[in-house]
C-alpha cells in the first residue's frame, strides 16, 4: 500500500528530472497552436511550480490539453498530422503526470501516471530530451517495489496453464524448405542472398542474444520489465477481417486475456508491428541489430524494429513490404510461407489503395473458385524455430501463423 | 428571448469565473465544467438597457452575442474579453450596424449591408485582416445571406476567406466543419465535401471529395437544414425527420457506440473496485456497435417528434424539437450535454431542465465543446 511518504519520495524523484523552475520549462511552439491554449499550457506551467492550485484544477487543465491536441491528432491522416500536436499532446501527457503523482496517497495513481506516460509516447512526439521515457522509468522503479512479493506465486501456475497448446507443426516437404545456412560471411551473404534477393534462414547469428541466454525471454520475464506499460494491441484473427480492430491494453492485460485466456475471451490477440523497443529500453538491451543490415545504405537509426509477440493461431495474411527484413524467431515457433514477386499475377492483390500490398488469398486455405490461378504459384515454406532469422527480400509475398506462444523480432532495413 | 449555455467554460465564455486565486478543488471543477443550462447574462447597452440577445455563435474558447435591435453590436466573451470595464465579462467588438456574424477560433467575421470583414483575434489590430464588399441587397437578388454562404461563394475559417461556389448548385445553406462542409441546395439535396476519413461525407466510404458531391442516399428527400460537427454530419428533412452520419466515437450519431460503453463501464469498474482493470466485454448479445456510419441514417430522437433545429459540437449533437424541448448526445465530459453530469450518451435525451422550468426551446447553437439554448416562456410558446 502507498503510504504518504513513499508518494512524497516519488514526487521529489520526478521533480529532479523536471526543469528547476518556470523560466527553464520551454514552451515554444509555432504559430499552428491558438493563444488560447498556450494560455492554458502557462496556467500548466505555473501550476507545475507554484503551491496554490489544487491538484483538481491541475488535471482539469492538463485534461483540457490533452482532449483538444486529441481532437487534432485525430483530424486528417496521421501522417499528415502537424508534429506540433504530437509534441502538445506528450506535455499535455506530462502535466497530467505531475498532478497524479503529487499528492494523494493513492496506489492508483501511479498505475495510471505509467499509462499516461505510454499514451505520451505512443501518441506524442518527444519533448524536453524524451522526458516521458525517464518519467516512465521512474514509476516502473516504483511498481516494481511495491509488487515483488506477488511475482514467485504466479510463475508456477503459468507454466503449467501454456503446456495446453502444442499443435503439431506442419511438416515441410524438402523441396518446398527455405534453404538453411549457418553464420554466413557477409560477402556471402550479399552474393547468394541479398543481391539476388532469395530468402534464407541465418543460423546461429543470435544465439549471443541476451534475449535467448541471460535474460532469456519469458512470459514471466516480459511481465516484470513491462507488465505495467501500455501497448497497441491488434484484436481479431486477421487485419483483413471486418471485425478487426485495435486496442491499448497493458502488458500484463495482454497476457492475461490473449495468451492465457483468463477470462475465456474466444477471439485472438496480437501485439504485432509495434516499436516496443523505443518504448521499453530494457527489451532493446536484450536484442542486437543483425550485422548484415550494414549490407544496406540507409544509416542505422533508420532500421525500424518491431516486436511481435502473441499466441498460437496469430496470423498475418499474405503480403509485402516495401523493405528487406530480418525475421528473428526467439520464443516459440511459426509457420511461414514465402511467394515470389514474379508470380504476383497469381495471388490476387486487393485492389484498393489501402490494402494493395496485400493477397485476396487465405494462403493455408484458397477459395480455389475464385482463385484459381493460386494453386499454380510455387511457394518455399518453413518452420521458424528460437535461434532462426529468416531473410525476406524486399517485397517478397510472405504468410506467416505463429504454432504456439510466440514472440518475434523484425529488422526492417533498405 | 434569453439564452442557456452548459458545457465547457475555461474561458468564461458561459459565464465569468471567479476571481479567487485559491479556489476549493470543487470550485474549479464547477467553474471549468458547467452541467446544468445557466443564463446567458445579456449585454449592457449605451442607454444602459440590457440588449436583447438574438443569436449567439461559439468557438472553443469564446462566444460571440449578437445583439441586432437597434444598437446592433456584436459582443465577445470568452478568451481574451476585457474583464476590468464590462461587468458581464464581454468585450464590445467595432460592429455597428454588423447584419450576422460568425465565429471561428481565430477569426471573427462580420456581416454589413455593404461588406463582410474578417478580424484576427489573435492580434489586436485597428482594421480587419480581410474583408470584401459587397452589392447591395435587394429584394429581387435572391435569398439574404445566409452566413457562411454569401454571394457566388462562402467564407471559410482559414485563408483563402472567399470560396466559390457553382452556381448550379443554387446554395441555400452551407455548414462547414472542421475538415468538411455539407450544403444545402434550394431544391433541397444536400451536398459534401472536404475529409472523408470518417464516413462524415456521407458516400459510403472513407475517401475524400475535392469537389461537392451529392448525397445520393438522400436523393428524393427534401432537406430543410444542415450541421456538421468536427466528424460527423446531421441533416433535418422537410418532414422533422433527422438524418445523421459521421464518426461514433463518442455516440455523437446517437448509434450504439462499442468505444463509450467501454470507457463507462471502465469508469464505474474503477469506481467500485478502487483499481483500473479491465472488464470483460459484457456486451449484449445482439447489438450492434456503430464506430462508422458512412451512409445518412436516420435517427429516432424520441417517439412522434420533429425535429426543428440542430447543431453540433466537436464530438456532441444538439436538436430542438416542434415541441420545444432539446435533445442532446454524444461527447458530455464538459457538461456540453446539459444532464447535470459529466458523462456521455450514444442516445437522445431531453433535457430536463428546461421542462423543469417550463421554459420553450426554439433554437440551439453548439461551441465546440459546450451548447447554448434560446428559450421562450411556455405560455408565450402556447399563446
Amino acid at each position: 500500500m502507498k503510504t504518504c511518504s513513499s508518494m512524497a519520495t516519488l514526487w521529489s524523484k520526478i521533480s529532479a528530472v523536471l526543469p528547476p523552475g518556470e523560466e527553464q520549462f520551454p514552451l515554444q511552439f509555432s504559430d499552428t497552436v491558438e493563444s488560447s491554449l498556450v494560455d492554458v499550457l502557462k496556467r500548466s506551467r505555473r501550476q507545475l511550480y507554484g503551491d496554490a492550485a489544487s491538484s483538481s484544477s491541475r488535471a482539469i487543465d492538463a485534461q483540457i490539453i490533452l482532449d483538444f491536441s486529441w481532437e487534432k491528432l485525430n483530424t486528417g491522416t496521421w501522417r499528415h498530422v502537424d508534429k506540433e500536436w504530437r509534441r502538445l499532446y506528450a506535455y499535455g501527457c506530462l502535466f497530467k503526470v505531475a498532478a497524479l503523482c503529487r499528492e494523494g496517497p493513492s496506489a492508483d495513481n501511479v498505475p495510471q501516471a505509467v499509462r499516461t506516460c505510454d499514451m505520451g509516447l505512443l501518441m506524442g512526439a518527444a519533448i524536453m530530451d524524451n522526458i516521458l521515457q525517464v518519467i516512465v522509468g521512474i514509476l516502473q522503479g516504483e511498481v516494481r517495489k511495491s509488487s515483488k512479493e506477488e511475482d514467485d506465486k504466479t510463475e508456477q501456475v503459468e507454466v503449467k496453464r501454456l503446456k495446453i497448446e502444442c499443435p503439431r507443426a506442419p511438416v515441410i516437404r524438402g523441396e518446398l524448405a527455405v534453404p538453411r545456412v549457418k553464420c554466413p560471411s557477409l560477402e556471402s551473404f550479399n552474393t547468394n542472398h541479398l543481391l539476388p534477393l532469395k530468402p534464407v534462414i541465418l543460423e546461429g547469428i543470435i544465439d549471443h542474444w541476451p534475449a535467448l541466454n541471460g535474460h532469456r525471454w519469458s512470459i514471466e520475464y516480459l511481465r516484470s520489465v513491462a507488465g505495467c506499460r501500455t501497448v497497441p494491441v491488434e484484436v481479431g484473427s486477421r487485419y483483413t477481417d471486418e471485425e478487426w480492430s485495435q486496442t491499448l491494453l497493458t502488458v500484463d492485460e495482454f497476457i492475461d486475456r490473449y495468451i492465457l485466456n483468463e477470462d475465456g475471451v474466444t477471439g485472438l490477440g496480437y501485439l504485432a508491428q509495434h516499436q516496443l523497443f523505443d518504448q521499453i529500453p530494457e527489451l532493446k538491451e536484450d536484442i542486437r541489430l543483425p550485422d548484415y543490415c550494414c549490407l544496406g545504405e540507409e544509416d542505422e537509426d533508420d532500421i525500424t524494429v518491431n516486436a511481435w509477440f502473441g499466441p498460437g493461431g496469430t496470423v498475418s495474411p499474405l503480403h509485402h513490404d516495401p523493405q528487406q527484413n530480418f525475421l528473428a524467431q526467439v520464443v516459440g515457433s511459426k509457420y511461414i510461407r514465402l511467394y515470389s514477386p514474379e508470380d504476383t499475377d497469381k495471388l490476387y492483390p486487393h485492389q484498393s489503395q489501402l490494402l494493395h500490398n496485400t493477397s485476396q488469398v487465405e494462403a493455408e486455405n484458397p477459395d480455389t473458385e475464385r482463385f484459381p490461378d493460386f494453386a499454380a504459384a510455387p511457394y518455399l515454406e518453413c518452420v521458424l524455430r528460437p535461434g532462426d532469422v529468416l531473410f525476406i527480400p524486399v517485397r517478397h509475398w510472405h504468410y506467416v501463423r505463429s504454432l504456439e506462444l510466440s514472440f518475434s523480432v523484425s529488422f526492417w532495413w533498405s | 428571448m434569453r439564452w442557456f449555455g452548459f458545457g465547457f467554460n475555461a474561458f468564461g465564455q458561459i459565464r465569468v469565473r471567479g476571481r479567487a486565486t485559491s479556489a476549493a478543488s470543487g470550485d474549479v471543477a464547477a467553474e471549468v465544467k458547467v452541467i446544468g443550462p445557466t443564463e446567458v447574462t445579456g449585454h449592457e447597452g449605451r442607454s444602459g438597457r440590457r440588449l436583447k440577445t438574438c443569436r449567439i455563435k461559439a468557438s472553443w474558447s469564446r462566444r460571440a452575442s449578437l445583439h441586432l435591435n437597434g444598437d446592433s453590436c456584436v459582443c465577445l466573451a470568452g478568451f481574451g474579453a476585457a474583464t476590468s470595464d464590462e461587468s458581464c465579462g464581454v468585450s464590445v467588438v467595432v460592429s455597428r450596424g454588423c447584419t450576422d456574424a460568425s465565429i471561428g477560433e481565430l477569426h471573427l467575421t462580420l456581416v454589413f449591408p455593404d461588406r463582410i470583414e474578417s478580424w484576427d483575434l489573435q492580434k489586436k489590430e485597428e482594421t480587419p485582416s480581410w474583408s470584401m464588399e459587397l452589392e447591395p441587397q435587394s429584394e429581387s437578388s435572391g435569398p439574404p445571406l445566409n452566413l457562411p454562404l454569401v454571394t457566388g461563394g462562402y467564407i471559410a475559417t482559414k485563408p483563402p476567406f472567399y470560396r466559390s461556389l457553382s452556381p448550379h448548385l443554387k446554395a441555400k445553406s452551407l455548414a462547414l466543419g472542421a475538415e468538411h462542409a455539407i450544403l444545402l441546395c434550394a431544391t433541397g439535396a444536400v451536398y459534401t465535401w472536404g475529409l472523408g476519413s470518417h464516413g462524415q461525407l456521407g458516400h459510403g466510404g472513407l475517401t475524400s471529395e475535392e469537389e461537392p458531391r451529392a448525397v445520393e442516399a438522400l436523393w428524393g428527400m427534401t432537406m430543410s437544414s444542415v450541421a456538421t460537427g468536427g466528424w460527423h454530419s446531421v441533416c433535418i428533412s422537410d418532414g422533422g425527420d433527422l438524418y445523421v452520419w459521421g464518426w461514433n466515437e463518442s455516440g455523437q450519431l446517437g448509434l450504439p457506440s462499442r468505444g463509450l460503453r467501454k470507457a463507462l463501464q471502465q469508469q464505474s469498474s474503477q469506481q467500485a473496485a478502487g483499481a483500473a482493470c479491465q472488464v470483460a466485454d459484457s456486451s449484449p448479445g445482439e447489438e450492434v456497435f456503430i464506430s462508422i456510419q458512412a451512409f445518412p441514417a436516420l435517427l429516432d430522437v424520441a417517439p412522434s417528434c420533429e425535429i426543428r433545429t440542430v447543431s453540433c459540437g466537436s464530438r456532441h449533437t444538439a436538436a430542438v424539437t416542434t415541441t420545444g424541448d432539446l435533445y442532446t448526445w454524444g461527447w458530455g465530459e464538459y457538461g456540453q450535454l446539459g444532464h447535470q453530469k459529466l458523462i456521455s450518451s450514444d442516445e437522445p435525451k431531453c433535457v430536463e431542465f428546461f421542462r423543469e422550468q417550463q421554459l420553450h426551446v426554439v433554437d440551439v447553437t453548439c461551441g465546440t465543446w459546450n451548447t447554448f439554448a434560446a428559450v421562450i416562456a411556455e405560455e408565450v410558446a402556447s399563446s
